[in-house]
């Protein structure tokens, strides 16, 4: 059975196709692999990131972005800027940045973006922020930001399927509707976690994030 | 008669011996353990260290228990490193009952 529902939740992934920013922690473990894709109102996306350690990765991200119809093709290294480790919390700092090209009706210019992740969790609550800067011809100078609140309604095992709900507030200032409210339900189990949300614009939020 | 009942007691003894060598185990108290999604990269870590039969979480005491094959162990030094190069800050670690 977890086998199935692995295998569904990658072809969903897939079909759905890729996506853009990271919705979870950017980084993994020492040596560890992750793939996610993140599909949204705005833009679907897939990053592959490599950690080769736990304070940094290093990978590719592909967007594409309905608005104004262009694909993003960056290499995006992160960087754990300070994590705090609590008892019973644990907060994190990270920098995220790429560098790579866009493609708009098959032309290509160069484009990069950088921004700032940071979340703060415990068993029962999570808050996170992330804001990016992206640059480029096709893109002039477009700012976002993102924040997120969480609570689970209950405290799972370690192994247990944790759920948690959660509402983001995206702003993206040059959009036509530049605040996106998206209530989330957040499921994960083992190394799979799978997000589901549907927002005030009556679009559907779909993330979905694998660890190797 | 003797030497019977001294084999019983030499193969009690001997099994109970190696029972608790099998099952040497140490407890590790640690800071920012709090997601079941982050710890599995303790569980990555130890699970490929050969000394390491298995690898317990306990997100709600904050800890983990490593089970060592046999008679093996990793020193607390070396417990430490990886502990922290994995992102997080050991407490204590607890060797039959003794906190160090």
């Amino acid at each position: 059975m977890p086998k199935l529902f692995e295998i569904f939740l990658w072809i969903s992934a897939f079909c759905i196709m890729p996506l853009s920013h990271s919705f979870s922690k950017p980084i993994s473990y020492s040596g560890g692999l992750s793939t996610m894709t993140m599909n949204d109102g705005d833009s679907n996306s897939f990053n592959i990131q490599y950690s080769p350690k736990f304070s940094y990765s290093i990978g590719y991200t592909g967007e594409y972005w309905r608005e104004n119809k262009y694909k993003l093709h960056v290499v995006q290294v992160n960087y754990l800027l300070k994590r705090w480790n609590n008892p019973s919390s644990q907060g994190n700092l990270y920098l995220e940045s790429g560098i790579g090209v866009t493609d708009k009706s098959n032309e290509i210019n160069p484009a990069a973006f950088t921004g700032i992740t940071s979340d703060w969790e415990d068993r029962r609550f999570l808050v996170s922020y992330k804001n990016r800067l992206s640059t480029g011809n096709d893109i002039d100078e477009e700012f976002m930001q993102q924040a997120r609140v969480g609570i689970t309604p209950y405290i799972g095992k370690y192994g247990d399927l944790h759920t948690w709900i959660m509402i983001e507030a995206k702003h993206t200032p040059r959009a036509k509707e530049p605040v996106t409210i998206t209530p989330i339900i957040r499921l994960f189990k083992d190394t799979n976690m799978l997000e589901i949300g549907f927002s005030n614009q009556n679009k559907i939020l779909f993330n979905f994030m694998k660890q190797f | 008669m003797k030497i019977i009942f001294t084999l019983i007691i030499l193969l009690t003894f001997g099994v109970t011996t190696s029972s608790y060598a099998a099952e040497k185990s140490i407890i590790v108290h640690i800071n920012g353990l709090v997601c079941d999604f982050c710890a599995r990269s303790l569980e990555k870590v130890f699970g490929k260290q050969e000394e390491v039969e298995s690898v317990k979480v306990d997100l709600e005491k904050k800890i983990i228990t490593l089970n060592f094959k046999d008679t093996k162990d990793i020193d607390n030094m070396n417990i430490i490193k990886l502990i922290t190069d994995a992102g997080y800050n050991v407490v204590g670690i607890d060797r039959e009952g003794e906190s160090k």
